[in-house]
């Protein structure tokens, strides 16, 4: 276990490096981009883009702004061009309500992702099953704009029994923050519990040809039992994957369904310094998005050890 | 069984059908038994012939939706066809309960193996304890023979041997002493020496519980060995019904004759092959192929398995030399390692005089056209999304040899030599029969006209009767076309039959070769004479003689 994460925080390490360089040679490469000329206004004298370009060192090798960037950006003193505001601080703010959404929708989605799969894995061919299935291509082809507009008109413009968006502290009000998050949860989760309800179905209906399926029936287990505890189990292997993969990129902020509900988070954020080409909060951004993937990947990794015990941590399955 | 006790178990006129869209399958039709209590029924038939369909029916266990079942299998005074699931659930494990082929797949890989003996006596017995249970789990492993039984009851199956794997599943079909157990081909996917410790253990448990056996299998050596009466099954019915010694010593159909002539015996040393005075094709010294096993905090090979330990050996042009070994002794790797596909660890290959150990890709492939290889599971080793003839056709593609046209005729020669006409040429793999694909693996094996083919287990995986073919094809292209043969197989049986000389592998090592016969009639390693000693002799005197002698 030590060795395992040992090696997995090298691996983050090398990540973010990589992550970051590529973001920031991106933004450097891109026309138009002299932030000096942009923060100086469109009227500015040569004198004032000189005095900003040296101000903030836009001067320097790249490689050296780069790494005064990232100084910046770990010991929490990095502002944006754009505002000139505390960007470490703006992520924070963004936190509670990105992780508010994304907590919410997980459980819904994994609620009923799993039940859905396994309602028509079971049923395979039947009634449900087909309805089922009709719901859950419907729910993967709708855009996520689509819906969250859909269900703002009808729910809260036409009959108002919600709130029309922004976001309410938890501590500050649990009832209406549960109000305020509703529609987002759902929006973000439709799309999901489709795809996971179809990967388990899938799944499981492999999983049913097993030999070792076949040794369960044969010692007398009920047909609920086989399936919930022989089949399900080894059937959740790439659903943790995935959800592994899903929610460790949501964290690091769910661009659209913030910016339909006006959630002022991380995603929202994300989207408003990329209009503006505001590399400082970008970096940021990204970096805290980076972080949880790799984590959420080790975490899968610990996750798979103890779903499949032939898994050891750190080595390949085979 | 000629009336008197009362059977146990009486299957009258099962016939299970399967719809598919080309019509109905008649996968057993017309079949009826009886089980006495304490005998040994064995159910003999080659793939397809209705024998694990009827096994699993009878537990209600045929699973698919759109398989039809008329008749009756009564267990006492129960009937089971037709019954619900709560009856079928009190008799599956209870009174009835079932071993299958693969104990590996058979397991459910993430749970304990204790865990899941525990699952079986609790879904039948609610008021027994997790901990009795788990003790009456640790009585039934001792009791099958798995050593420290106490620590094993807590092993993942993927932790213990494919003997004890299988030796564990025997005892959770133990668990709640049921009457009768349905063993369907429990020892093919094993070693011949482990196969030999399980026929070893049913026969025991049948004589000290009178635990009455349905053995399902293909193999005549071990329905010699354990079996009271004999099913022969073709085609969904039954064809010969009768004692073990009236099966195997006065066949009245003519199918089952047929099948025993088709067996490839041990004990019978085939026609004496003229001895080979010609020069070596290949001279393998001291090669070693160890594979590192990664561990230790900054990755170090802490230690390695030593998959290939210094194996030396020659194989002279036109000859057959059979390699000999049990799963894990190193035959495959020592192929690989031949073939240039992995590098060896150290030591020297030499072919035709040329040294070709460690050559790199690229110098290598001129050499690749030399040798080829002809694989144990002709399904799993063709592409199933090319055409017999694009099969064969292939390496003469990709070296350049013949294209268009001519191309199409190179290959419709080669289907030719091996059996396989015209018609053959636009069929898919799965359009074709075991045998057939096997003979496709061999066609295009021999397209570039090696000098050396490596057979690896080249007919494990078919019918005893296409067997016996594949076997005298195999010997008719070697005369034809002055091949080389190394022939990898776990069953020395078959080896012998085809092999001028033999090398036994063991961990590693070559432990004994020599000629053919010699090996298998004077052997001088103990682990040979091991092997020779667990293969079973479809010849129910002998394995009576032999159990004789073992038992004083």
């Amino acid at each position: 276990m030590g060795r395992f994460v040992v090696r997995r925080l090298a691996g983050m390490v090398a990540v973010l490096f990589a992550v970051s360089v590529l973001t920031f040679l991106i933004f450097n490469v891109i026309p138009s981009s002299d932030p000096a000329q942009r923060m100086a206004g469109k009227n500015a004298t040569p004198r004032l883009v000189a005095n900003i370009t040296e101000e903030w060192g836009f001067d320097e090798s790249l490689p050296q702004q780069y790494l005064t960037m990232m100084e910046k950006i770990f010991s929490g003193e990095v502002i944006s061009y754009e505002g000139r505001e505390d960007v470490d601080e703006r992520i924070l703010e963004g936190v509670g309500p990105t992780f508010s959404l994304c907590i919410g929708a997980a459980v819904l989605w994994m609620f009923f992702g799993i039940l859905f799969g396994y309602l028509s894995a079971t049923r395979a061919g039947g009634l449900l099953d087909r309805v089922l299935t009709i719901v859950a291509v419907a729910g993967i082809s709708m855009p996520v704009f689509l819906i969250g507009e859909v269900l703002l008109v009808y729910l809260t413009y036409k009959t108002g029994i919600l709130p029309s968006g922004g976001y309410v502290e938890l501590a500050e009000s649990p009832l209406e923050w549960g109000e305020h998050l509703v529609l987002p949860w759902v929006t973000l989760a439709i799309v999901y519990v489709g795809i996971y309800s179809r990967v388990l179905r899938s799944n499981m209906l492999d999983a049913m040809n097993e030999d070792y399926v076949r040794t369960a029936r044969a010692k007398g287990l009920s047909e609920r039992r086989v399936m919930s505890r022989h089949v399900m189990r080894n059937s959740l292997v790439p659903i943790v994957t995935l959800f592994g993969l899903d929610f460790g990129a949501l964290l690091g902020g769910a661009i659209v369904v913030e910016a339909i509900f006006s959630l002022n988070g991380i995603g929202e954020y994300a989207y408003i310094s990329l209009i503006n080409t505001d590399l400082p909060p970008i970096m940021a951004i990204t970096l805290f998005g980076a972080f949880f993937v790799v984590l959420f990947n080790a975490l899968v990794d610990i996750a798979y050890a103890y779903l499949d015990p032939r898994v050891k941590l750190g080595e390949s399955a085979r | 069984m000629s009336g008197g006790a009362q059977a146990l178990l009486s299957v009258r006129d099962l016939r299970v059908g399967f719809a598919t869209e080309g019509g109905t399958v008649r996968a057993v039709d017309g079949v009826s038994f009886e089980l006495a209590p304490g005998e040994v029924l064995a159910i003999v038939g080659e793939s397809g012939s209705g024998k694990s369909v009827t096994a699993q029916t009878i537990l209600g266990l045929t699973g698919s939706s759109n398989a039809r079942i008329e008749g009756s299998v009564r267990l006492g005074e129960t009937e089971l066809l037709g019954a619900g699931e709560a009856t079928l659930r009190g008799v599956r494990g209870d009174r009835v309960a079932m071993i299958f082929q693969d104990p590996m797949t058979s397991f459910n890989p993430v749970y304990r193996v204790g865990a899941q003996i525990v699952e079986a006596i609790r879904a039948h017995r609610g008021e027994v304890s997790k901990q009795e249970a788990r003790q009456r789990a640790i009585e039934l492993l001792d009791s099958v023979g798995i050593p420290d039984a106490g620590r094993r009851v807590d092993s993942y199956p993927h932790e213990l041997s494919g003997g004890q794997r299988q030796r564990a599943m025997i005892a959770m079909a133990l668990t709640l002493e049921p009457e009768v157990l349905i063993a369907d081909e429990p020892t093919t996917a094993l070693d011949v020496t482990v196969q030999a410790q399980i026929l070893r253990l049913l026969g025991r448990l049948n004589r000290e519980r009178g635990l009455a056996t349905i053995l399902i299998t293909h193999d005549f050596g071990v329905v010699a060995e354990v079996a009271d009466r004999v099913l022969v099954m073709h085609e969904g019915r039954i064809v010969e019904r009768g004692s073990l010694d009236d099966v195997f010593y006065s066949p009245t159909d003519p199918y089952t004759r047929g099948l025993l002539d088709a067996i490839v015996r041990l004990d019978q040393a085939p026609p004496l092959r003229a001895a080979r005075e010609s020069e070596n094709l290949l001279e393998v010294r001291d090669l070693v192929k160890h594979y590192p096993v990664r561990g230790g905090l900054l990755r170090r090979d802490s230690h390695s398995v030593r998959a290939v330990d210094g194996v030396g050996f020659d194989l002279r042009h036109g000859e057959t030399l059979g390699l000999v070994g049990e799963s894990g002794s190193g035959k495959s790797t020592l192929c690989r390692a031949l073939l240039g596909l992995i590098e060896p660890t150290s030591g020297s290959v030499r072919f035709e005089g040329r040294e070709i150990a460690g050559l790199s890709r690229r110098r290598m492939r001129p050499l690749r056209r030399e040798m080829q290889m002809v694989f144990q599971d002709p399904y799993a080793s063709l592409n199933p999304r090319r055409r017999a003839g694009q099969i064969v056709a292939e390496p003469l593609r990709l070296q350049g040899e013949a294209r268009g046209g001519e191309l199409r005729g190179r290959a419709l020669e080669l289907l030719g030599r091996v059996g396989l006409g015209p018609e053959h040429y636009d069929r898919f793999p799965h359009e074709l029969s075991g045998g057939q694909r096997q003979r496709v693996g061999i066609a295009r094996a021999l397209a570039l006209r090696p000098k050396l083919i490596v057979a690896d287990e080249p007919v494990s995986a078919l019918d005893v009767s296409i067997r016996a073919q594949i076997l005298d094809l195999l010997a008719e292209l070697q005369e034809d076309f002055g091949l080389t043969y190394l022939f990898v197989a776990h069953d020395i049986g078959v080896v012998r039959h085809v092999s001028d000389r033999i090398a036994v592998m063991h961990e590693g090592r070559i432990v004994e070769i020599g000629p053919a016969d010699e090996v298998c009639e004077r052997p001088r390693d103990a682990y040979t004479e091991e092997l020779l000693a667990a293969v079973p002799v479809p010849d129910p005197r002998l394995a009576r003689e032999r159990h004789n002698v073992e038992s004083e």
